[in-house]
């Protein structure tokens, strides 16, 4: 196998919320990637396929014999490997953290308040992080960055690649809104925390409803004084902040993890109509037809979360394949249930995807939930997560099975660019090698 | 950081619930167990044995609670209980020898840097619902440890995962002593913070050097008296036992292992150093995240690693670690385990395993050692478990997929020969168990558990 890195350029627009992504500056090369397995994710698998490459998108794809590879292309010989569509994580903190317990190289959330609707993931993202090649190196090419989760409402979410110049890698800015229900929130402000308001459940919801009522006789406002031309009206960032959301436009994910907290809390978001996807539910399992019936698509992980005491040993691994079966459409996060409990595990991504397989959930659904669904989730669908043409060629090549441990991902293209497969891990690697 | 861990993890840790069952097993405290069936044979396997290579189509025979035949055929007696295990893998028993399951959070006596007569017995909790997660991943021997925070904490106890017995039916079976040493950020951390030494790696040392001039002059005292004795001196009078220091001197006699929580390359020379300053041997680095910079050096003293897989960035002196550390090191000579010091990948060390072959090329025989047969030598008990070997403790695993494998988990886990776990079962799967669990709390690791 042989690999020439094309020397192709692209600009990202950053249009609205969402980059409309220019495919007119054209790549100078052309990519045929020919013999492998392709795991198309939307329409099954192809034995012995090519794939072309070009101008950052996929221009072919099929079997053998059927696709004509341009002249000049660069063939790229895949016999004996599977090449797949790269893996999205559907939450990270990529750029929001570099060492854990080094409080000063972490832009993890504003603890200040609950309600930080308009803090911007994009203002903190730092793209030249180190984890982020270590996690392309197994085979992630895109990912959603979230806030932590100890904010009722965090902030707002970026949708990035993982290659580029800063500006290329965000390919949407204020993609979802961050929301959190539970515990972990509540203690914040009870009897171990500050002591204030609010301090239960109870404080929470009754905080988080009063919040969307406001934000809503903000829009009542505004929108009377756009109509007199009141030039004098004061715009408030916090509820400027909201208003996609509570008119619908964008998703909003809410972490959770209980099931008696996941009835309330949807009680609340369809109260005030929020395009809800769900993060966690770990501990759900006695309402997974009630989420089934809301028809939410649902983000789950940590996979490896413990299980509630006296529960079956494989209680959380089921999941993914219990909430499969109802129908509901599943991403699976790379959230680490011990270990780093950060992104630095996210090149674990696949083999939490694969143990979900373990435990039942049917393969395709599998790679499913770390590639189209997660795409589709977040507004990407008809960009990413496939091997389709007009996608983007974000594209794997590996010598074997993407969910188990054993395989080695041998290159990642990013829009049609062979990445160099090097992190500072395996120049640490090298070094030490000689 | 609190982004992606369960917001209930450290929740209902303290509920001590004394079941019925519990309470009749304490009734019965010393009674015969239930006797497994004399003879065993698991047949039709991929018995990857972990000494000396994988038998497609094997058979192992179980007596009397150990192996008795392991190969293509065996001769059992037709008596003997047959499990047919066409389509599975056997192992040994996934040995972990860094885990802080079921201390009920009493992982770190953090109240001074030097804690060597700390017993981690005292605080094992039998009904601990972590142990039972970690024997449904196939886990049947756990070095439970103190924590990191002192630069010479407490002294470990070695379990056999026989979930639903007593607790002294847990321990292994004159198992060698333990000593848990730390270094680096967790103690400096711990002391530094309320202005007491060990604030640096400097005073980190210094901490261990003075504690062992203590305990020389310890010993000192003793060999005096012990040899006024021997002259018949019937005026001797004994010097007052210590107990920190004479734990320190069965550490300076070698009569304890020293297995030492250690992350970079310079405190695994310096930690050399000391310890041939003072006449001891260390067992096993723990963690050993930079090991891969300086492994021949290490493997010329003969100490092993204990090291996680692909951990790294979550701490300063994590910053360079590298997945390839493992294979790395073994490739120079290092004797290499895996390790969880976690609830959580405890559960699947067997999986962490499997990476081995990704990261650096480990073959399928290296990866499962680094579960079974390497553990079980840091631990001092690889003449009796961690490989399918004749004569050693029947502790087996059977899997559902190759154990190195993403999609493998746990059907049934041996102990002795007794079958323990059987996931086939409804309910836990538990065969021994019946009654109420202790919930195992957090996912916490010893450098969470630390006193911060």
């Amino acid at each position: 196998m042989r690999f020439v890195a094309p020397v192709t350029v692209f600009v990202a627009c950053l249009a609205g919320s969402i980059a409309a992504l220019a495919a007119d500056t054209p790549s100078s090369s052309v990519v045929a990637i020919v013999g492998g397995k392709l795991l198309t994710v939307s329409h099954g698998t192809i034995d012995n396929g090519v794939l072309i490459l070009a101008d950052g998108k996929i221009a072919a794809v099929g079997p053998a014999g059927s696709v004509k590879i341009p002249k000049g292309a660069q063939i790229v010989d895949a016999k004996g490997l599977t090449v797949y569509p790269g893996l999205i994580d559907p939450e990270s903190n990529f750029g929001l953290t570099e060492i854990s317990a080094d409080s000063a190289t972490n832009d993890l959330e504003e603890r200040s308040d609950e309600i930080m609707p308009h803090m911007h993931v994009s203002d903190a993202f730092h793209s030249d992080t180190e984890l982020i090649p270590v996690a392309r190196l197994n085979g992630i090419t895109n990912a959603v960055v979230a806030p932590a989760s100890g904010d009722s409402i965090a902030g707002q979410d970026i949708f990035i690649q993982l290659y580029g110049s800063r500006e290329q890698m965000m390919l949407g800015t204020d993609v979802a809104l961050a929301m959190n229900y539970g515990a972990e929130q509540r203690r914040r402000g009870g009897p171990t925390g500050r002591a204030t308001f609010p301090s239960t459940r109870m404080g929470l919801v009754t905080e988080l409803r009063q919040t969307f009522l406001d934000t809503q006789d903000y829009m009542a406002k505004r929108d009377a004084a756009a109509k007199k031309s009141d030039a004098a009206f004061k715009r408030d960032l916090k509820f400027e902040a909201l208003i996609p959301y509570l008119k619908g436009e964008r998703p909003v994910v809410i972490g959770v993890y209980e099931a008696y907290d996941v009835e309330t809390i949807m009680h609340l978001a369809q109260e005030f109509h929020l395009r809800v996807i769900l993060n966690h539910v770990t501990h759900t399992q006695e309402v997974l037809d009630e989420i089934a019936a809301w028809k939410v698509p649902v983000i789950i992980g940590s996979i490896y979360d413990a299980p509630r005491a006296n529960e079956r040993y494989d209680a959380v691994f089921t999941l993914p394949a219990e909430l499969a079966k109802r129908g509901v459409k599943i991403a699976i996060s790379s959230a680490d249930g011990g270990g780093p409990a950060s992104s630095h595990s996210a090149r674990n991504l696949p083999y939490a995807a694969g143990f979900a397989v373990g435990y039942g959930l049917p393969y395709d659904d599998a790679l499913k939930a770390i590639t189209l669904n997660v795409a589709e989730m977040f507004g990407f669908g008809d960009k990413l997560g496939s091997l389709d043409v007009g996608k983007m060629a974000n594209v794997v090549l590996a010598n074997g099975d993407p969910l188990d441990v054993r395989t080695d991902v041998k290159q990642v293209y990013i829009q049609g660019v062979a990445v160099p497969m090097v992190s500072r891990q395996t120049q640490l690697r090298d070094e030490y090698s000689k | 950081m609190g982004s992606l861990r369960h917001p209930l993890s450290i929740s209902a840790r303290r509920s001590r619930i004394l079941p019925l069952a519990l309470m009749a097993a304490c009734a019965a405290f010393g009674r015969a167990q239930p006797t497994p069936p004399a003879d065993i044979v698991i047949r039709g396997a991929t018995v990857m044995t972990g000494s000396h290579g994988t038998i497609e189509h094997g058979s192992v025979w179980v007596h009397a609670g150990k192996i008795a035949g392991v190969g293509p055929t065996v001769s059992a007696p037709s008596s003997a209980t047959v499990v047919d295990a066409t389509g599975l893998w056997l192992t040994p028993g996934i040995i972990d020898p860094h885990s802080h399951s079921a201390l009920d959070s009493d992982v770190n006596e953090a109240t001074s840097p030097v804690t060597p007569s700390m017993h981690m017995i005292d605080a094992f909790d039998n009904r601990d619902a972590d142990l039972y997660r970690a024997l449904a991943g196939g886990v049947t021997t756990e070095l439970l440890l103190h924590g990191s925070a002192n630069m010479i904490g407490g002294q470990a106890v070695v379990i056999k995962n026989k979930f639903g017995l007593d607790r002294d039916a847990m321990l292994f079976p004159n198992a060698p002593g333990s000593i848990k040493f730390a270094s680096g950020e967790n103690p400096k951390r711990v002391y530094g913070s309320r202005d007491q030494l060990p604030s640096t790696r400097m005073g980190n040392f210094e901490v261990m050097r003075m504690a062992f001039e203590d305990a020389k002059h310890y010993m000192a005292d003793w060999d005096a008296y012990d040899a006024k004795v021997k002259k018949g001196d019937k005026d001797a009078v004994a010097p007052k036992r210590d107990l920190k220091l004479e734990a320190l001197a069965d550490v300076l006699r070698g009569k304890l292992y020293v297995q030492i929580h250690c992350y970079r390359a310079d405190e695994f020379l310096t930690e050399e150093a000391i310890a041939k300053e003072y006449g001891y041997k260390i067992r096993a680095f723990h963690h050993a995240l930079e090991m891969y910079k300086v492994a021949p050096q290490i493997a010329a003293d003969g100490t092993a690693i204990a090291t996680f897989t692909d951990w790294w960035g979550f701490k300063d002196e994590a910053r360079d670690a590298i997945p390839w550390n493992a294979v790395m090191s073994m490739r120079q000579g290092i004797r290499v385990a895996l390790k969880s010091d976690s609830d959580d990948h405890i559960r699947r060390l067997n999986v962490e395993a499997g990476k081995m072959v990704h990261y650096g090329g480990a073959t399928e025989d290296e990866a499962i050692r680094m579960v079974t047969l390497n553990p079980a030598w840091i631990i001092g008990v690889d003449d009796r478990v961690g490989s399918i070997d004749v004569g050693k403790d029947a502790d087996l695993v059977l899997w559902n997929h190759d154990p190195l494998s993403t999609y493998a988990h746990a059907m049934k886990v041996y102990i002795d020969g007794d079958l323990f776990f059987d996931a086939s079962l409804p309910g836990w799967g538990t065969t021994h168990f019946s009654g109420v669990m202790h919930d195992g709390g957090g996912f916490g690791s010893d450098d969470e558990e630390d006193g911060q």
